[in-house]
């Protein structure tokens, strides 16, 4: 598979008289192949949105290597502009146009034929509205609009930065369905997004950032089962002699309330025999399969003290330099 | 091209370029309509006295003339105590720019050969300040309000953008302008016509009209260019006006007075208006008293000093210039968020 996006090494570091230096990209590496839809995850402040905005010519880059489509960017991104479609952060419009005329200025700007803006419009589901000024847009349609001008250019390669932003939950679904169909037809997507559920319903591959760097990367379901720790929820009549017996057999187990939580399962029958061979039925065994919101918690270290407000900066990294990148193996 | 289209209808579109024009055209109509009220066509009887006073005042003139001629030759009769200049050759009629026409007793009465440069002044001054203003606002704004993000999503060419951008103002300020002063000067012409007098309308007077003209509409572009060039650098629509005050406040009136408690010499000409000024009117002259100050008792000393067009062009032209260039070296590499 082609590399759509590469990116290695990535730093910027915003300098600015009130708060001195912040290092907003650590040496970030993003790898988006043709075909997939590629999560972009971390939470407020991890360097999400400076990623995009390097990787789009928008803001110089300290160090690093980056490429889109194949050109290095920014030098010769004008060569493959015209492929990609990319919105960055909440665009701001011009309050006075209309939506229609807005996407007209940009068609025109761009080379588009203006036919294109009454599809688009459609697309995002604005053709009512198109007629209307901006100013007058809620947060969502504003979003909307965004994302219609993204797609303005027909572009091969889709790069959205929270596009759920203010939109309703029928939003956040249409959206969704608008990104699996663009998928269907060959567009390349990156989506970023600090809304965990969000991705995992609809990206095939993700990249976890966490104060600048990279702390996980590759398919969906990989991440997952990297941070499976083989847990079954187990229900029994009698948990304090079921964790004895279960302890005698060299798994881990603690009672969690009604239940318990059985650890180092390679295969979940050892549990029932175990116990049903001593006379103790099992009522319920659920494997305990990690989401990604517990993967990103973890590897983010959002939640280690759920009682103490956490700060946008406190995101961790994980132990030491330890990256897992389901691609390339583990590397520490 | 496209992206000078695009350019083009944000530009007229932006509420504050509207504002301004319809201020433009209201400044015009108040002005236009003012003075046809207050000008109505001269009578044959009021032409003829218009005539005769300025006649008679060339006469007197004259007349004061040969008296002083005669004061210096000791051959006035004795008894007027009339003074006269040392040099009565300042008070020959001949040498005087202009005599007593008749217009200049006529009163109520619009003069256009007259009246012409003035307004023309006055057009160039409200374009000036609307180039200034429209050119710090379109790239402000749009720095402000993303567009110009926006715009690199679509062109990530950060030069070509902004010149299309540039490009734009100049060529939008200049078609303003060129409208609006045509129609300016052929509506006080027609008032001229029809409420007024004409005036003498020569050769002479076109060609040097039309050099202010000229001179105007550069000063026009110049000042836009600067207005864009420094609220780019500033990021802002206000560091223009921002500049510009503090360059007003600053130089033009402290720098001044540091200049004169220091006893400096032509001051003037380091100043932008001393530049502005000369440039427009083709020259300009100052006075320096200091310039005499070394100088002997013997060798006259007028103690004035001027400027020429060229070099007051030069400056303006490298003032603009090199704001300009600072502008897009900046937003070539500078970070847009
Ligand atoms: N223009 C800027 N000046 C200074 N710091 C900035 C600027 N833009 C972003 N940052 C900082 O860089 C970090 C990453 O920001 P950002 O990329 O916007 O995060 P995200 O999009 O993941 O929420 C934050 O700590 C933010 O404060
Ligand atoms: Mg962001």
């Amino acid at each position: 598979m082609s590399a759509v996006i590469e990116i290695e090494g990535l730093r910027k570091t915003f300098h600015s008289m009130r708060s001195g230096r912040r290092v907003a990209v650590d040496g970030f590496d993003l790898l988006v192949e043709a075909g997939q839809i590629h999560g972009f995850l971390g939470p407020n402040g991890s360097g999400k949105t400076t990623t995009l905005r390097a990787l789009l010519g928008l803001v110089r880059a300290d160090s690093g290597r980056m490429t889109v489509l194949g050109e290095p960017s920014p030098e010769l991104l004008p060569r493959v502009a015209g492929q990609v479609g990319a919105i960055v952060e909440s665009p701001q419009f011009f309050g006075n146009f209309s939506g229609y005329r807005t996407l007209r200025l940009l068609a025109r700007a761009g080379g588009v034929p203006v036919s294109r803006v009454d599809e688009v419009l459609d697309l995002v589901g604005l053709s009512d509205r198109g007629d209307e000024r901006v100013k007058g847009y809620s947060l969502g349609m504003k979003q909307r609009l965004a994302v219609a001008s993204a797609l303005l250019k027909d572009p091969r390669l889709l790069i959205l930065d929270e596009p759920a932003n203010g939109l309703d939950p029928a939003g956040i679904r249409e959206m969704r369905d608008l990104m699996r169909s663009l998928s269907a037809s060959g567009v390349t997507v990156l989506v970023s997004s600090h809304i965990l559920g969000e991705i995992q319903l609809i990206c095939d591959h993700v990249t976890i950032i966490s104060r600048g760097r990279r702390v996980a990367s590759g398919r969906v379901d990989e991440v997952l089962a990297g941070h499976d720790r083989h847990e079954f929820l187990v229900r029994v009549a009698e948990p304090e002699r079921a964790v004895e017996l279960l302890h005698a057999a060299d798994l881990t187990a603690v009672v969690d309330g009604e239940a318990l939580v059985v650890g180092g399962v390679d295969d979940p029958t050892v549990i029932s025999r175990v116990l049903g061979e001593q006379g103790l039925w099992v009522g319920e065994l659920t494997p305990l399969r990690p989401d990604l919101e517990s993967v990103f918690l973890e590897l983010t270290g959002a939640y280690e003290h759920p009682s103490v407000p956490r700060q946008v900066d406190d995101s961790s990294l994980p132990h030491g330099e330890a990256v897992i990148d389901l691609d390339r193996g583990v590397d520490a | 091209m496209n992206l000078v289209r695009a350019e083009l209808e944000r530009l007229s579109a932006r509420r504050f370029v509207q504002l301004m024009v319809v201020l433009l055209v209201l400044a015009f109509a108040v002005t236009a309509a003012t003075t046809l009220v207050g000008s109505h066509k001269p009578t044959v009887s009021e032409l003829n006295s218009a005539r005769e006073q300025a006649a008679d005042a060339r006469r007197s003139m004259e007349v004061t003339h040969q008296q002083c001629l005669a004061y210096q030759d000791d051959s006035l009769p004795s008894g007027t105590n009339e003074t006269f200049p040392s040099d009565c050759s300042a008070i020959d009629p001949i040498r005087q720019d202009r005599l007593p026409i008749a217009a200049d007793y006529l009163s109520g009465v619009f003069n256009f050969a007259d009246q012409a440069r003035p307004l023309l002044y006055f057009l160039i001054a409200f374009l000036v300040l609307f180039g200034f203003l429209v050119g710090a606002s379109y790239i402000g704004a749009d720095l402000n309000s993303g567009g110009v993000v926006n715009l690199l999503l679509w062109r990530p060419r950060r030069m070509t953008v902004l010149a299309a951008k540039l490009g734009t103002l100049l060529g939008t300020v200049l078609v303003l302008a060129l409208l609006a002063s045509a129609a300016y000067l052929a509506t006080f012409w027609m008032i001229g016509q029809t409420a007024g007098l004409p005036g003498r309308l020569d050769g002479d007077f076109w060609r040097s009209l039309g050099a202010v003209h000229g001179r105007g509409l550069v000063l026009v572009l110049l000042a836009s260019a600067v207005g864009f060039a420094i609220a780019t650098l500033g990021r802002h629509t206000s560091a223009a006006l921002g500049a510009l005050a503090a360059y007003a406040v600053v130089w033009e009136l402290g720098g001044r007075l540091v200049l004169e408690i220091i006893d400096a010499r032509r001051p003037d000409r380091l100043m932008l208006s001393s530049h502005i000024g000369a440039w427009l009117s083709g020259g300009a002259r100052f006075f320096d008293p200091r310039l005499c100050a070394g100088s002997s008792g013997t060798d006259y000393c007028e103690g004035f000093y001027s400027l020429t067009w060229p070099t007051a062009l030069a400056v303006l032209l490298l003032l603009t210039g090199g704001l300009t260039a600072a502008a897009f070296a900046v937003f070539r590499r500078r970070d847009l968020i």
